[in-house]
């Protein structure tokens, strides 16, 4: 069956039009032309699918597009809106934390998810939080530098912040 | 979960939503066998890519607020409701000491990511050797509540798995819960599991122990899983640890029973010797760290 979803796509309201058996990740891909969301291994395993759904994130190749109905999707793209690119996706680029790219986009997500709830992870938390992604190139030493590097700035600008109140 | 299918769409079905338990338990009741829950999804929507399921209608339960219920009533034991995901269970504080081994258990269940949608009652439905959750369940003798049409009723874990992928559940049934009872006190719990390098299961055991140096009110229980076709809990060791003979003969008896306990399988994972010998691996494991030896 055909119906039309309501979803908000990194910050723009869309309406989507859907078959109940579509997945998030091709309605995301195809339907709202979001490309950095990748297609992998389509069983949950590669976390390249990854998308923030309603801030947490998910692998769209595990949900349903319709599940995303009233809901809020974020991407890559999102994090960096007009071309302003948030703290992590920053410090992945001074750390060169890619090789080929492929993955990039939903490890840049994890971390930007992991550092909200986690400011100041441990290197084995930022282990266990991206094992649910694959990188074949094999960059992760980079990207738990990058990691780490954004949180540690995070928190120096936060406390340097903190102090200019008082 | 897949054995290498290149299956990438669903196939068709009708999305259902319903917004009370009622109307949920209706359609479940009208549709029966040609419905299935969709809670995470992760399994549900793995085996219908594989087209081994392959529904007329798809109920995501999600709405119904109930099942996010996710109490601890203290010496009345803890209720975890069917849509509380794995993340949710993490986070909630009585997990961390009392209910340890269920934490430990989810702590290394997949991913985080996967995590912010799987639950724990969807891993006991699923009812697959390999799939950790009813282990640790079994020594919080652990019940799973259901919901049809005609009510509610409570079926003990143990009795819920009838074998891979079977379970006590009826066609127009829905697990709404799973109800812990609270361990004893101060006891401590604890899950190990030892596991395929696709993460699945090989063996996995969950212990609990409560006064290790009192043998009159030393209270000792393990479950192992994955080795056979449904999880077992190894009542014969419970009596045997009352007795006052040193620990470490004791500990030597018990890996004996539970080793004699077992009817391991030979699948892709792993031979049944191998299963027989990780299994005593484990069980030595757990019983020193628990009983201190």
């Amino acid at each position: 069956m055909t119906q039309v979803i309501n979803v908000k796509v990194n910050g723009v309201s869309r309406k989507l039009e859907i078959k109940d058996n579509e997945l998030l990740l091709d309605v995301i891909r195809d339907k709202a032309g979001v490309k950095s969301v990748k297609a992998g291994c389509w069983r949950g395993e590669c976390g390249l699918c990854t998308v923030l759904l309603d801030e947490k994130p998910v692998k769209s190749c595990l949900v349903l597009a319709v599940e995303a109905h009233g809901r809020e999707v974020k991407t890559a793209e999102g994090l960096a809106p007009e071309g302003q690119l948030a703290p992590i996706q920053k410090f992945f680029v001074e750390k060169g934390a890619m090789q080929c790219g492929f993955c990039t986009p939903s490890f840049v997500l994890t971390a930007h998810y992991l550092l909200s709830v986690n400011p100041n992870p441990t290197e084995s938390e930022i282990r266990e939080y991206l094992s649910g992604h694959i990188c074949r190139c094999g960059t992760y030493k980079q990207m738990i530098e990058a990691i780490l590097e954004c949180a540690k700035q995070q928190n120096q600008s936060s406390e340097a912040a903190a102090k200019t109140k008082r | 979960m897949s054995f290498g299918s290149s299956y990438l769409t669903l196939p068709d079905f009708r999305y259902i939503r319903p917004k009370t338990m009622q109307e949920a338990l209706q359609l479940l009741d009208e549709h029966k066998d040609e419905a299935k829950i969709l809670a995470g999804g992760i399994g549900l929507l793995a085996f219908m890519k594989e087209r081994l399921v392959d529904p007329r209608w798809v109920v995501d339960i999600k709405a119904l607020s109930e099942l996010q219920t996710l109490r601890d009533d203290g010496p009345k034991g803890l209720t975890i409701g069917a849509t509380v995901n794995m993340n949710q269970l993490l986070d909630f504080p009585p997990l961390k000491e009392k209910y340890r081994a269920l934490r430990d258990c989810i702590a290394v269940l997949s991913d985080p990511v996967l995590r912010n949608r799987s639950t724990i009652i969807g891993d006991i439905c699923e009812a697959l050797p390999f799939v950790d959750g009813p282990t640790p369940l079994l020594i919080f003798d652990a019940e799973i509540e259901t919901a049809s049409v005609k009510g509610n009723r409570r079926i003990p874990i143990n009795e819920f798995i009838k074998g891979i992928a079977e379970t006590a559940l009826e066609p127009n049934e829905l697990a709404v819960a799973v109800h812990l009872k609270a361990p004893p006190e101060n006891s401590k719990s604890l899950f190990l599991k030892h596991m395929s390098s696709s993460e699945f299961s090989i063996v996995n055991v969950a212990a609990l122990c409560a006064n290790p140096s009192r043998p009159e009110s030393r209270t000792v229980r393990l479950a192992y899983g994955a080795i056979s076709p449904t999880p077992k809990r190894v009542y014969e060791i419970e009596e045997l640890f009352k007795r006052k003979t040193p620990v470490q003969k004791l500990i030597d008896e018990a890996v004996e029973v539970v080793k004699k306990s077992a009817d391991p399988m030979t699948d892709v994972l792993a031979k049944a010797e191998y299963r027989s010998h990780m299994l005593e691996v484990l069980t030595v494991k757990a019983f020193r760290r628990l009983l201190g030896s």
